[in-house]
C-alpha cells in the first residue's frame, strides 16, 4: 500500500506543478469527507456535530461543494446573571420555571437543549485559465432560529499561479424567535403575567437580522517552500442582535446591609448595529521535515471589542505519510463597552447592557494534537484532541470594590474530538 | 466622535492605507515565486490554504459561538442562532 500512497503523493505533486496549480486553490479529484465533532464543556454544554463534505466535479468543468451539517446541543450555558454568598432561587431566562442556585455558582440555564441543520452548496467554475468565480447559498434550522445566506465569490491568479487575489460577499437573512418568546429589554426577569393573548402573540414573533460580508485575500508563492496569504473581512450586522436568553443582575449598592449581592434580574440589551473588522496573515512553510502553519488576526469592531489570535499547527509526516499535528491558538479580547458584571441599585439604567462573558474581557488558550493516518490510497482518517479553556478578570465597579466576594467570570474548560473520514474518488 | 464613528473613520483609513500599501506590493509579487516545476511541495496538501477544511469549519463555528470575533479569512457573521 505505502509504495502505492507515496507514489500517487508524488504524481499528484508532479502534475500540479506541471499544469501550475493556484496557490490558493488545491486542484483535487473528486473527494468526500465525513466528520464527529464532541465537544465537551465541564459541567456544562454539550454538543455533537456531523458533517458531511461532497466536492465534485460536474460537466463543463463546474464544481459543486455540497457541506450538510448536523449539530445537537444540551447542558447548561451561564445566563449572565451573577452568582450570590447565598444560594438564590432564580427564574429561568426563557421563563416560567424557578430554579435552585447554589452560594458562589454562576446561575444558568439548565433546559438548554437544540439540534440545528444546515446544508451549504457552493458552484464554482473556472473564467477562462487563471479566474474562478464561486456562488453559493446555505441554509439552517434550529428550533429558536432559521437563517438563509446567499454568497459569490471570485479568484484571479497572477504572476504564472504565484500569485492569487480573492473577493467574496455574502449576506445573511436570519430570524430569531426565542423559546418562550421575546421579553421586553432591560425588563425584570419573571415579571410577566397576565398577557392578553394579542400581546402573547406578539411577543412570539420573530424578529429578524441581517448580515452583509465582504472578504479580500491575497495568496502568494514566496518560494518554493514557503506561501503567505494576507486577508481582511468586513461584516455589517442589523437587526435583532441581542441574546433573548441573557439577563444581568440588579445588586444591592455600596451602603447597603448586603452590597453587591444580587436583587433581582433584567433582560438584556444590545444595539441593533454591529460592524466588525478583522485582518488576518497566514503562512506555510515547509521546515524540519514538516509543514508549519502560522496566523495571526486582529479584530476590531464598533462595539468596542478588539481581540488578537495567534494560531500555529505544525504537520509532521512520519512512515506511509503518517503524520502528527500538534497545535497552540491564543486568543485575547477586550470587553465590548456595554459590557458589565451587574447594574448596582442606585444608579441610572444604561441603554445598552449585557452580562454574557462573552463580550467581557477573557484570555483564551486552546491545545491540540492530531494524528492523519491514511489507510489506503487516496483514503484517510484523521482524529484531532483538543483542550480549550477561556479565563476572564471581570472587575466589580469601584463603588463596590472587594465587596463582591465570587469570580465574576464564568471560567470555561472545553474537551473537543473530532474524528474525520476521507476518501478521493474518480 | 462616537466610538461607533471613530471605527467607521478607523475602518476607512485602514482600507485606504491597505490600498495604498498594497498596490508596490502587488508589483513586487510579479518579481516572487518560483517555476511551476518547483512547486513540488507548495502542491502537497497539508501545504494548501484549504487543507483541513471540515476542521477550519468546525473551528469558526466553536469560536464565533464561544468568543466576539470572527471573520478574516471567511465570512464573519450569521447562519447561528449560538451567539
Amino acid at each position: 500500500m505505502a509504495p502505492h500512497a507515496s507514489l500517487r503523493g508524488a504524481l499528484t505533486a508532479l502534475t500540479a506543478s506541471l499544469i501550475g496549480s493556484s496557490v490558493a486553490q488545491a486542484v483535487g479529484p473528486n473527494s468526500t469527507e465525513t466528520s464527529i465533532l464532541i465537544y465537551s464543556e465541564k459541567d456544562r454544554t454539550r454538543a455533537t456535530e456531523a458533517t458531511f463534505n461532497y466536492n465534485k466535479a460536474l460537466k463543463q468543468d463546474i464544481g459543486l461543494n455540497l457541506r450538510l451539517t448536523f449539530d445537537a446541543l444540551s447542558g447548561a450555558t451561564p445566563t449572565g446573571a451573577s452568582p450570590s454568598r447565598y444560594a438564590q432561587t432564580l427564574t429561568r431566562p426563557s421563563g416560567g420555571q424557578t430554579v435552585l442556585v447554589p452560594a458562589g455558582q454562576h446561575p444558568v440555564d439548565d433546559s438548554f437543549h437544540d439540534t440545528r441543520y444546515a446544508v451549504d452548496a457552493t458552484f464554482s467554475r473556472p473564467l477562462g485559465r487563471l479566474a474562478t468565480g464561486k456562488l453559493g447559498a446555505r441554509w439552517s434550522g434550529e428550533a429558536d432560529y432559521r437563517s438563509l445566506g446567499l454568497n459569490i465569490g471570485f479568484t484571479q491568479d497572477l504572476n504564472r499561479r504565484n500569485t492569487t487575489v480573492g473577493l467574496s460577499a455574502a449576506v445573511n437573512h436570519d430570524v430569531v424567535s426565542p423559546v418562550g418568546g421575546f421579553y421586553a429589554p432591560l425588563s425584570e426577569v419573571g415579571s410577566l403575567d397576565n398577557e392578553t393573548p394579542d400581546e402573547r402573540r406578539a411577543r412570539f414573533e420573530g424578529k429578524e437580522k441581517n448580515v452583509y460580508d465582504v472578504v479580500l485575500s491575497l495568496a502568494q508563492v514566496l518560494d518554493s517552500k514557503t506561501a503567505l496569504r494576507l486577508s481582511g473581512s468586513v461584516t455589517r450586522a442589523n437587526g435583532y442582535l441581542t441574546d433573548p436568553y441573557k439577563v444581568f443582575s440588579v445588586v444591592q449598592g455600596p451602603d447597603s446591609t448586603d452590597p453587591g449581592e444580587p436583587i433581582t434580574a433584567l433582560y438584556e440589551n444590545r444595539p441593533e448595529r454591529r460592524q466588525q473588522n478583522a485582518v488576518m496573515a497566514q503562512m506555510k512553510r515547509q521546515m524540519a521535515g514538516g509543514a508549519a502553519d502560522v496566523s495571526y488576526r486582529y479584530f476590531w469592531d464598533d462595539w468596542g471589542v478588539r481581540s488578537h489570535s495567534v494560531d500555529v499547527a505544525w504537520h509532521v509526516a512520519f512512515v506511509r505519510r503518517t503524520a502528527l499535528i500538534p497545535r497552540v491558538r491564543w486568543y485575547r479580547q477586550s470587553a465590548a463597552d456595554f459590557h458589565v458584571p451587574f447594574v448596582i441599585e442606585v444608579g441610572p439604567l444604561p441603554r445598552y447592557a449585557s452580562a454574557d462573558s462573552r463580550l467581557a474581557e477573557f484570555q483564551a488558550l486552546t491545545f491540540g494534537m492530531g494524528c492523519l493516518v491514511p489507510v489506503k490510497p487516496g483514503t484517510q482518517v484523521n482524529l484531532m484532541v483538543e483542550y480549550y479553556r477561556q479565563r476572564g478578570d471581570v472587575p466589580p465597579p469601584d463603588a463596590l470594590g472587594t465587596a463582591v466576594p465570587v469570580e465574576l467570570f464564568p471560567r470555561l474548560d472545553v474537551i473537543m474530538i473530532r474524528l474525520g473520514y476521507a476518501h478521493e474518488f474518480f | 466622535m462616537s466610538k461607533r464613528k471613530q471605527t467607521r473613520v478607523r475602518t476607512r483609513l485602514f482600507l485606504g492605507l491597505a490600498l495604498v500599501a498594497g498596490l508596490p506590493f502587488m508589483g513586487g509579487c510579479a518579481t516572487m515565486g518560483v517555476d511551476p516545476l518547483e512547486r513540488g511541495i507548495l502542491a502537497q496538501p497539508e501545504m494548501t490554504f484549504e487543507f483541513r477544511a471540515n476542521d477550519q469549519a468546525f473551528d469558526d463555528h466553536i469560536y464565533f459561538s464561544k468568543e466576539a470575533s470572527s471573520g478574516g479569512r471567511g465570512f464573519g457573521g450569521g447562519g447561528c442562532g449560538c451567539n
